[in-house]
């Protein structure tokens, strides 16, 4: 019986904690994303007009977000039955957005204007421990240019 | 080429459905699933303890007896049932003496009757008297078949109390005490894990449910099949079943005075039951008017009735 007030107290606080992070991040997201729109970001390996940059140098963001109780459980619930584990989508976007604005961040502060050769890598800090709630990192990098030409 | 970041919309990745929504969903469905598997588990231990062996049987009531051997004077599976009992029964050595042979009367009797009811060679009936002023009776698994001085008490006829003895025989005849302790074991089973209680010392909790052996509670159908199966052995052995009427009317008679006597609490006494044995009391009736068959009932021994009652 204590057992599953516990697992209850857990999740209720893991769902009210867990909603209002994410509620916050979110919007905190949007706003920032707006901020870094001028510092364009591409996948291409190579920039984009050759000899016109000035500057080239490596620029990485990195960001680390635990699941809440509530996350875990619903998703330890949907490895019973398959489907889309919603609960983790939104928990790996945030991460994957976070990576990047702070990449954009490192390279405003290097003074650079345009990210190529954007990279993610995502790794589970918590691999193989079952007893952990788990934690996500995202990392975000790539080559900062400085660009006096339009890209 | 003209390069662009356009601003990605809101909610490709991430779906908007109300995730408490998505947890019910999934609780629910789960704990729904979960539930129905225990329930199937819990009706098919019932059902599957029938094929048990009586041999086994026979063998857990011993280890359970074993395993809780604390006071050695005494017969082991009953100070199991009742533990706190045990020392209080044997007071004096005119109790202990009177006690064994009521108990030897008894045994005595079962085996006349288990002959009747063909009970299988394999099965052997341990009778174990309780001098203790409370009216009832229970069969538990291994054969053990319990019977109280006051259920003794109320009744007049050795008919009478071969009808009990019966009663109880068929139980264990149709294996209703191994049923009925598998559905318990399963219900403590199915209440650990849903609990999460009791989970890692389910070996030794099996004992708590030792309680359980004392309170069966049989099923109607159960009881029916007994009353019938004890009916027909009084057929058998005395050619009538007036002990049959005799004790339904004690039962009835002390459901209608003053409280509920134990009998009736462990062996529900519903309406549908009260019509049935009056129907198989005027069936009994009937059958030895019209026959003019021997119907005298043969009186119990005077050392069996307490000495309180005399």
């Amino acid at each position: 019986m204590y057992d599953l007030i516990i697992l209850f107290t857990l999740l209720f606080l893991g769902y009210i904690f867990g909603q209002m992070a994410e509620k916050k991040h979110f919007r905190s997201l949007i706003k920032r994303e707006e901020e870094y729109r001028e510092i364009l970001t591409f996948a291409k390996r190579f920039p984009l007009n050759n000899n016109a940059d000035q500057k080239a140098e490596l620029v990485g963001g990195n960001v680390v977000i635990s699941v809440d109780y509530f996350k875990r459980f619903v998703a330890t619930l949907r490895n019973l039955v398959g489907g889309r584990v919603t609960t983790y989508e939104s928990l790996l976007e945030r991460a994957r957005r976070e990576a990047i604005l702070r990449m954009k961040e490192d390279a405003k502060q290097k003074g650079l204007n345009a990210i190529v050769n954007l990279k993610l890598e995502t790794s589970s800090i918590t691999k193989g421990s079952t007893s952990q709630v788990g934690a996500v990192e995202v990392y975000a990098y790539g080559t900062g240019l400085l660009s006096s030409h339009s890209l | 080429m003209d390069f662009k970041n356009p601003k990605i919309p809101e909610g490709i990745n991430v779906s908007d459905e109300h995730p408490l929504k998505n947890f019910l969903y999934l609780f629910l469905g789960v704990v729904g699933v979960i539930f129905l598997v225990l329930l199937i588990l819990f009706f098919s231990i019932g059902f599957i303890a029938k094929w048990i062996p009586f041999e086994k049987e026979v063998e857990w009531a011993q280890s359970i007896g074993a395993s809780v051997e604390r006071n050695n004077k005494g017969d082991l599976l009953q100070d199991l049932v009742f533990p706190n009992e045990a020392e209080t029964s044997n007071n004096s050595i005119e109790d202990k003496l009177r006690a064994e042979k009521i108990t030897a009367y008894l045994q005595n009797l079962s085996d006349k009757l288990s002959v009747a009811q063909k009970l299988p060679d394999s099965m052997k009936i341990t009778i174990h008297y309780i001098d203790k002023p409370v009216i009832n009776a229970f069969a538990i698994i291994g054969g053990h078949v319990f019977i109280y001085q006051g259920l003794i008490d109320v009744i007049n006829s050795e008919n009478a109390l071969s009808m009990i003895l019966a009663h109880e025989i068929a139980h264990v005849k149709n294996r209703h005490p191994i049923v009925a302790l598998g559905r318990g074991l399963g219900l403590g089973v199915v209440l650990s894990l849903v609990t999460g209680v009791g989970v890692d010392g389910f070996s030794t909790s099996i004992a708590s449910h030792i309680n359980l052996l004392t309170s069966l509670a049989f099923s109607r159908e159960q009881e029916t099949q007994s009353d019938i199966d004890a009916y027909n052995t009084l057929l058998e052995y005395y050619g009538h079943g007036f002990g049959a009427i005799e004790l339904f009317s004690v039962l009835l008679n002390s459901n209608q005075s003053s409280g509920l006597p134990e009998l009736l609490n462990s062996h529900p006494l519903s309406e549908n039951r009260i019509e049935r044995l009056n129907k198989l009391g005027t069936s009994i009736v009937d059958k030895c008017t019209d026959t003019k068959l021997d119907c005298s009932v043969t009186p119990l021994p005077s050392f069996i009735k307490s000495p309180a009652s005399k």
